[in-house]
């Protein structure tokens, strides 16, 4: 596309040439064994970093919060709704059933 | 001269702390307002006053507000900050009045009594601690207005701190007051719940079931975590969350219990006003405990300029209307119902 481009496999011989004998062997296997031994490790250590992190992360986000919170105020609204019996209910019904005797039997 | 003239201040807000109190002793002894009297009542209130103190301040805040209110004078900010002290803690007594009336009222309904009468005695004296809690409330806002007085004339405009001034060090959430003051309120409300303490014989069922009535535990926690979520993080968007919820859940389990009237279903009626003395004690101490504090130290740090006028409206009410509700539902209990015709 560009004329940039034409002269660059004639750079890219020209640096090859130049550097063909800059690393000894020795050192390219060591460097390589380095990068090998480094991505073994790294590949170990992965798989338990992300889940730690990940969990936290969805722990504290806004909207698993946001999602929650709604959910629980539709919840208690709707079980409102549903006229619950409870101990407390229960009490206070006897209560009002025992104030509504004490009418009658006043009449 | 400028000394004698200090010091003649001085014992000038003593003496007048100590005809004060005198007065109230001397109420309290001529036996007049004997029926308006619940020992139990105010203890809970002003062990409730200071714990809520310390939840949301520190020591040396706390020290230097009632050096000032005896009449020490400092800075201008330092007084600005000693009137909003002494009107959380006005604040507090109101909203700690209006919670110990319906968490009363729930143990009331809950516990075992000899008779009819008993209960209706019972329920009404819950109400004393909210009557306690007013004029406390007002006793305490008498020194928060003497001081923003004081701080007006000494050329702040009785709020913040000024950009100027030097800001307090921020205290650590994790504070030994704060701690003492969670922990004490706590304890506070166990021994407020013990039958033995109320006065009552025994119990029907036991206190938390009698506190926990789960749908407004949810509406009340649920509505209040997404309205904070969505206003915002801070104090402010807490109180709103808390008292907009509770208001909403007060109104919810009214129009029920109207219904329950219309349906001639006491079931209904019961399951509504439980709704109601339970909300309003979850919304009452998610007002106390969470959000009240979290203004506290917002204001204290130096974050905010005082109290936002939605806050302070909210904080007087939803205790009132607490209070309203309280005896609606009183009313809803004893007066019985007919089946038509």
């Amino acid at each position: 596309m560009s004329t940039g481009n034409t002269k660059k496999p004639e750079i890219d011989d020209l640096l090859r040439r130049a550097l063909a004998d800059d690393l000894p062997p020795e050192a390219e296997a060591g460097m390589r064994r380095r990068i090998a031994r480094f991505r073994e490790t790294k590949a170990e250590s992965a798989p338990a970093r992300p889940w730690g992190v990940a969990a936290r992360a969805w722990l504290f986000r806004r909207t698993v919060w946001a999602a929650l919170s709604i959910l629980m105020l539709v919840a208690g609204l709707l079980l409102q709704g549903g006229k619950p019996r409870g101990p407390l209910v229960e009490r206070i019904a006897a209560i009002k059933t025992e104030f509504a005797s004490l009418d009658t039997t006043r009449r | 001269m400028t000394e004698i003239a200090g010091t003649s201040d001085k014992a000038r807000a003593v003496l007048r702390w100590l005809f004060a109190a005198a007065f109230i002793v001397a109420v309290v002894a001529s036996g007049l307002f004997a029926g308006l009297f619940s020992r139990a009542g105010l203890l809970y209130l002003v062990f409730g006053s200071v714990a809520a103190a310390l939840m949301g301040f520190t020591r040396q805040e706390i020290g230097a507000a009632f050096r000032d209110a005896a009449g020490r004078g400092g800075r201008p900010d330092e007084l600005a900050r000693s009137a909003y002290f002494w009107e959380a803690a006005a604040r507090n007594a109101w909203i700690l009045g209006a919670l110990g009336s319906a968490f009363n009222f729930a143990l009331v309904m809950g516990g075992q009594s000899p008779g009819i009468a008993d209960v209706s005695h019972r329920m009404i004296q819950s109400f004393i601690v909210t009557l306690y809690g007013l004029i406390m409330a007002v006793i305490l806002l008498v020194p928060a207005l003497k001081i923003a007085g004081l701080a007006e004339k000494a050329g702040l405009p009785g709020e913040a701190p000024s950009a100027g001034a030097a800001r307090p060090a921020a205290s650590p959430f994790f504070s030994v007051e704060r701690m003492a003051g969670y922990v004490g309120f706590a304890v506070l409300l166990v021994l407020t719940a013990l039958p033995r303490i109320r006065g009552a014989a025994d119990v029907t069922i036991p206190p938390a079931k009698a506190l926990l009535h789960g749908p407004a535990v949810l509406v009340v926690l649920g509505g209040a975590i997404a309205l904070a979520l969505f206003a915002g993080a801070g104090g402010r968007a807490w109180t709103l969350g808390f008292a907009t919820t509770g208001l909403i859940a007060l109104l919810t389990g009214l129009i029920q219990a109207l219904f329950g009237f219309v349906h001639t279903n006491i079931q209904e009626i019961a399951a509504a006003i439980a709704f109601i003395v339970s909300a309003s004690v979850f919304a009452l101490l998610g007002l106390v405990a969470v959000a009240a504090p979290l203004e506290d130290r917002e204001v204290m740090g130096g974050g905010r300029r005082g109290a936002g006028p939605i806050s302070r409206m909210f904080w007087v009410l939803l205790p009132l209307l607490t209070f309203i509700f309280l005896v609606l539902t009183f009313i809803m209990v004893v007066t019985p119902m007919t089946k038509p015709g």
